[in-house]
């Protein structure tokens, strides 16, 4: 899986292009911030800080001004940005801590369930089918549960035609994080969240479950609707 | 493929050699041992534990585990040291277990218990005291004593507790051995006789709720005088002792009235169980910071937790501190973990999770639960 991709969008330049932002350093802030537009975003990762030695743009960087990186921005080993991003979007009211808690709680039940499975699994052909590392059930379950296409309303002759087209790896990734925090959020009040997430996440990443299915309605949609795409450009 | 499940036996048997130990007695375990982990067979298992016993994150990673694992500690090869050493024809002799949370202090006293399963003894284990006194269900029955002027009685508590003291101590109790020495008179109907086994009095209190807690009361006198008289030897262990000290309980009385604890007649009947006034036994105790409220958790240490008045009941008795990790102990619990595969990652994840967990055992097994 290209991870490239799932990065947020002030992580690296070939995102940025990708997703046709307009091309600047600077971190996205919300308010007004103390740092002047020349400051550089930090380079936090071992690897890129490596790389940056081989490139030798080092000494360019060494000469301007950085910011200091955010309390999420770590060089721990088993620091992963989706997860962070899909943290960010479990956050309500700015309880950071508490996201982390529930989303590091259903990655436990995911691993759980897993070496249950696979300690019942008979064979080691089966056992290495399953994926005990949660974090790869999350990317795998966001890969599967990305739109490729969808639908924009566009008004034509007093009609609004649902009209079919592209969608922007930002908008999918966003759109495949809130399909499975809605489907997440169906649940009995008696089921936690960490449970429930955690088995979405499993389904979706199994390519079975409501989230899928979700996907591949809408994709249906565009199918249906393929007569209306030239409104796009008419 | 055969060469990748070569590799992968071959990795798994040179850790294996590392982090395991095929000694599962723990009357045999010696210095040597010291951090490599021992399975439990789980008929023993869960003869001793199926009531509790076992911290709940604890019964999780066996649940988890397939298996139940401790680490051979120093704490407890000490304390196995002193017990096997020291002279029974002594008071008994007090151990309180201390130290932060999250160390093992539960787990040592389950390996203890294990030891004292083998060896024989007769185990008076009170899993968990806040259980009682500070934990309240909806299903919290409280009654006032009849024999106990002004005290409550905890009945549903106290019989469940005399099924797992039954079920911890089947096979001395199904020899028959054990006397009761004096009549008990319980209503007009019922009494216990003299001579009766010690398992009909259990199994009337637990058939008799009413009548749980003064059973408690009458077994704990009994299993007294036998030990004192040679008939048998006697383990005790009370997890979070040092919640019968605290103030006040969660408890209250019909009339909104806070109960005390020494008002409650489960902690008359321990206190004193707790006195060195008899012999050939060992009392295991610990003193744990959970035990007692948010605002009296300061400091881990036991003069602190239990107390004056429960540090002058206690006195004399020997400290043993469980401490975190040494170096050796973490390394092996991170293979044992990687074994387990809760752990995963390259190898500098190690190093990290080190300094992040402080090497404490708790939190160590918390941060890897979502890697």
């Amino acid at each position: 899986m290209n991870t490239l991709r799932i990065l947020p969008k002030y992580c690296c330049k070939k995102t940025q292009r990708f997703c046709r932002l307009p091309v600047s350093q600077n971190r996205f802030y919300a308010r007004p911030t103390s740092f002047p537009d020349f400051f550089q975003n930090p380079v936090f990762r071992k690897e890129d800080q490596a790389k940056l030695v081989e490139t030798t743009d080092l000494s360019k960087l060494a000469a301007v001004p950085v910011k200091p990186p955010a309390v999420y921005e770590t060089c721990s080993a088993y620091h992963d940005p989706l997860v962070n991003k899909v943290i960010n979007h479990v956050m309500e009211m700015g309880k950071k801590q508490l996201a982390r808690s529930l989303v590091e709680k259903a990655f436990e039940n995911i691993k759980r369930i897993q070496i249950e499975r696979y300690h019942l699994a008979s064979t080691a052909e089966e056992k290495n089918k399953i994926e005990l590392n949660p974090k790869k059930v999350l990317h795998l379950a966001i890969e599967n549960s990305k739109p490729l296409l969808q639908l924009s309303p566009i008004k034509r002759g007093g009609i609004t035609y649902q009209v079919p087209g592209p969608i922007t790896e930002k908008r999918s990734l966003f759109l495949a994080i809130k399909w499975l925090l809605e489907a997440t959020n169906e649940k009995e009040r008696t089921i936690h969240f960490p449970e429930q997430f955690a088995w979405e996440l499993l389904d979706a990443a199994n390519n079975t479950g409501k989230v899928v299915k979700k996907k591949q309605d809408l994709h249906r949609q565009c199918e249906a609707n393929r007569a209306y795409a030239h409104y796009r450009w008419q | 493929m055969l060469s990748r499940n070569w590799r992968h036996l071959c990795r798994r048997y040179s850790q294996a050699v590392t982090f395991r130990t095929t000694e599962a007695s723990p009357a045999q375990q010696n210095e040597k041992q010291i951090g490599l982990f021992y399975t439990m067979n789980q008929e023993t298992c869960k003869q001793l534990f199926s009531q509790g016993g076992f911290p709940k994150s604890f019964q999780k990673q066996t649940k988890t585990f397939t298996e139940t694992a401790i680490m051979i500690r120093q704490p407890a090869l000490d304390l196995i040291n002193c017990i096997k050493s020291s002279d029974f024809n002594k008071p008994a002799i007090r151990y309180v277990l201390y130290g932060e949370k999250g160390t093992g202090k539960s787990l040592t006293m389950a390996h203890l218990l294990h030891y004292a399963h083998e060896d024989g003894y007769l185990i008076v284990h009170v899993p968990w005291v806040s259980e009682w006194l500070r934990r309240l269900p909806r299903s919290k029955e409280m009654s006032n004593s009849q024999t106990h002027e002004g005290c409550v009685d905890l009945p549903l508590d106290a019989a469940s507790w005399l099924l797992h003291f039954k079920g911890q101590n089947q096979h001395i109790l199904k020899t028959g051995e054990l006397k009761v020495s004096k009549e008990y008179v319980w209503s007009k109907r019922e009494k216990t006789e003299a001579g009766a086994p010690l398992a009909q009095l259990v199994e009337h209190g637990i058939s008799r709720v009413k009548y749980a807690c003064d059973v408690v009361d009458a077994l704990i006198k009994e299993i007294k005088t036998l030990s004192h008289n040679k008939q048998c030897k006697t383990f005790v262990a009370i997890d979070g002792f040092n919640s019968f000290f605290y103030p006040v309980t969660r408890l209250s009385t019909p009339t909104k009235k806070k109960v005390k604890p020494e008002e409650v007649t489960l902690t008359t009947t321990f206190m004193e169980l707790t006195k060195n006034d008899w012999t050939n036994a060992v009392i295991l105790l610990s003193a744990d910071q959970l035990a007692v409220p948010d605002d009296h958790q300061e400091s881990h240490f036991p003069r602190y937790l239990l107390y004056k008045k429960g540090f002058e009941h206690l006195d004399p008795f020997v400290p043993v501190e469980v401490g975190r990790y040494s170096e050796k102990e973490f390394l092996s619990c991170a293979s044992y973990y990687r074994d387990r595969l809760w752990l995963r990652g390259p190898p500098e994840i190690d190093t990290e999770l080190k300094f992040t967990s402080a090497c404490n055992p708790y939190r160590f097994m918390e941060q890897c639960a979502p890697l």
